[in-house]
């Protein structure tokens, strides 16, 4: 077992998680219960890796992704700001759509995949760090991730930073904690709520791009596999704070990247170690309800 | 008055979304070059228009009866069970795997034994997730989605190793024994799975609308606070809800491999699965037993009939997939409400106001 290598896969696991983790905790603070995360993060793949195909250029690509992601980022927002519609409902319609939309048009174009590696070189997008990368250890831990990795680790810093040191940020809490007192002083809460969802959008976009184009230059049916439901359970157990979400995230990758390389060595029931990360969060999610509940003084049952 | 108004309210809620989504469909068919009156025709006539396909299309439609049933029961108290799609599976599995393995057995005690076992299946997959959500308040969406990926994922290495069938070319298990088969009943398409859902959809029927079940599964949907302060055990009834889901699927599944698909294959279930087919159903009928019945028959027709677009038309059949998406983004809204005054509006406009005298 090469303990760097599950290191390593760790932080490349993670980075997709943890980018959803960052864009749904605003839509969780600021009281939407976004569940189209993982629709949200296929578009992202899909359309990035699509556009790339066509238009042959990695950034012009990207941009159209994000913008494609951003779309269906205000459908679910008219559905469930506007016209104050289910948001679990529209939620899942948006999962169904896109990964609906992503069969279709491959289905249309005759391929069984799109495979890009002609035009991105993924082994050139990853990105070594000049004085890290020569550490023993570390070295092949932390270096040699593609850009949007590293991204997403700085965004837990920043994302923070704007949830808890900016006017935003305060606002976004305060629609989430009691609406009528925040519009009562005059925040617009329609447009915070619209704005938070946005963001997720955006960072759902990222992971989308990090998970298809930068790591493999592919894009296969429903290859998101889950990371935006997991991305849920991790907001889920860090009560939508950004940094101890991301933890959860983090832990989430490592026990992806465990299943990955139990598999190599596994024989022929190496597919079971897939179920791995799913059973752990189901456990993760239950011994922190638990905690949570522990200190629970509510009487009776509240359904959230 | 009020409740025609309600009525008539609640038809248009379900019908200006799938025209909506027809509509949007047909601009996506015209876009890639096809006619979509020409593609919507065919999906529907040998589905919904003739004898054999009308039977057929039943026939399909009644796993997807007891799916949507799965859905509405949970829904309906706003407890969200998405492992459907997994808890059939697991049903499937498990009476595929006995209908194959015991032997010499009469059908009608064979036909039992798989369909039980079936439905225990369904209850286990169910009952993990109701306890966490009853007892330590797990959030229930979020377990059952988990339980899916890792039922379809535990299958599957179950499927390629111990019970795989080494004289298949593809994956798949052996096909069960004939006497776990369900018969066709007099050359039609339809089996006497059909009549079991027909029988199961009449006692949900009773459960959902008549009995005190019913009634509490509708109160703690509306307020479970309220419904516990009430007297009503909150916890006790969610694990009900959860083991008559899970037992709905696990039938569901199980009667789907014995009338229909004989083993079990990767792609069991289709893509969307019958689970998720199920929720769209259960919204399209607001949760409602009758509503159900109806858009149970008139999807499965959709279903069926994109087979024959893949065939006889130039369009992907996956343009269903694509309308069933903007069906449930456009159910997820109400159209209109209690404030939409549709029949006010019309009476001011046409029948004139009668004064009180004139009323005397």
């Amino acid at each position: 077992m090469n303990f760097q290598r599950i290191l390593y896969d760790m932080l490349s696991y993670s980075a997709p998680i943890i980018l959803c983790v960052l864009g749904g905790n605003y839509a969780h603070k600021a009281n939407v219960l976004n569940i189209s995360l993982e629709g949200m993060l296929l578009m992202g793949a899909f359309s990035s890796v699509l556009f790339v195909m066509i238009s042959g250029n990695i950034f012009l690509g990207c941009i159209i992704g994000i913008l494609a992601t951003l779309i269906l980022g205000v459908v679910f927002s008219v559905m469930c700001v506007t016209k104050k519609g289910n948001p679990i409902i529209a939620g899942l319609a948006i999962n169904l759509l896109a990964s609906a939309i992503s069969a279709f048009v491959l289905k249309a174009m005759g391929l069984a995949n799109l495979n890009v590696n002609n035009i991105v070189d993924v082994a050139g997008l990853k990105i070594n760090i000049p004085i890290i990368k020569d550490i023993p250890f570390i070295g092949g831990v932390i270096s040699g991730h593609p850009l949007i990795t590293y991204v997403s680790f700085i965004g837990i810093f920043i994302m923070w930073l704007i949830m808890y040191r900016t006017k935003f940020g305060v606002y976004v809490r305060v629609t989430g904690e009691n609406e009528d007192a925040a519009t009562s002083v005059g925040i617009k809460t329609n447009r915070i709520k619209y704005i938070a969802i946005m963001i997720g959008a955006f960072c759902c976009a990222l992971a989308g791009i990090n998970l298809a184009l930068e790591k493999m230059a592919l894009f296969t049916n429903n290859m998101s596999a889950g990371i935006g439901f997991i991305a849920i359970a991790a907001i889920f157990c860090g009560k939508g704070k950004p940094v101890r979400s991301s933890v959860y995230a983090i832990v989430f990758g490592l026990a992806q990247s465990l299943a990955t390389n139990l598999n190599i060595s596994a024989g022929p029931a190496s597919g079971l170690f897939n179920t791995l990360p799913y059973f752990m969060i189901i456990g993760i999610l239950a011994v922190v309800s638990v905690i949570q509940l522990k200190n629970n003084r509510i009487r009776g049952f509240k359904n959230e | 008055m009020k409740k025609r108004n309600t009525f008539v309210m609640s038809l248009f809620n379900s019908l200006l979304p799938v025209l909506s989504a027809f509509i949007i469909g047909a601009i996506i068919i015209l876009l890639i070059g096809e006619n979509p009156m020409t593609t919507y025709w065919i999906m529907l006539k040998y589905t919904l228009f003739d004898w054999g396909g009308f039977l057929k299309t039943l026939h399909y439609a009644s796993p997807l009866i007891l799916t949507s049933l799965a859905i509405a029961i949970t829904f309906k108290a706003n407890i969200f069970n998405m492992g459907v799609e997994g808890q059939m599976l697991g049903g499937a599995f498990v009476s595929c795997i006995l209908g194959f393995s015991l032997n010499g057995l009469s059908t009608p005690i064979h036909i039992l034994i798989c369909i039980t076992a079936g439905i225990l299946t369904g209850m286990l997959f169910a009952i993990v997730p109701a306890i966490l959500k009853a007892y330590f308040k797990v959030n229930e969406m979020v377990v059952t989605l988990m339980l899916n990926y890792a039922i379809i994922e535990i299958l599957r290495v179950l499927a390629q190793t111990i019970f795989r069938d080494p004289s298949s070319g593809y994956v798949s298990t052996p096909a069960v024994l004939p006497s776990a088969m369900f018969k066709r009943l007099g050359g039609t398409s339809l089996t006497l799975f059909t009549l079991i859902t027909i029988i199961v959809f009449a006692v949900m029927y009773t459960v959902m609308k008549k009995s005190r079940l019913g009634y509490e599964i509708k109160a703690i949907g509306r307020n479970p606070e309220f419904a516990e302060a009430s007297g009503m055990n909150v916890r006790k009834k969610i694990i009900y809800m959860m083991l008559i889901s899970g037992a709905l699927s696990g039938l569901a599944g199980a009667g789907f491999m014995m009338s229909e698909k004989f083993k079990y294959t990767l792609d069991f279930s289709g893509n969307p699965g019958l689970g998720w087919d199920g929720m769209l159903i259960s919204l399209l009928g607001s949760h409602n037993p009758i509503g159900i019945l109806i858009a149970a028959i008139l999807y499965s027709a959709l279903k069926t009939g994109s087979d024959s677009i893949g065939i006889f038309a130039n369009v992907p059949k996956e343009i269903v997939f694509v309308i069933q998406g903007m069906i449930i983004l456009f159910l997820s809204i109400k159209f209109l409400d209690e404030r939409t005054k549709l029949f006010a509006n019309f009476k001011t406009r046409f029948i004139p106001k009668r004064t009180p005298e004139e009323a005397d």
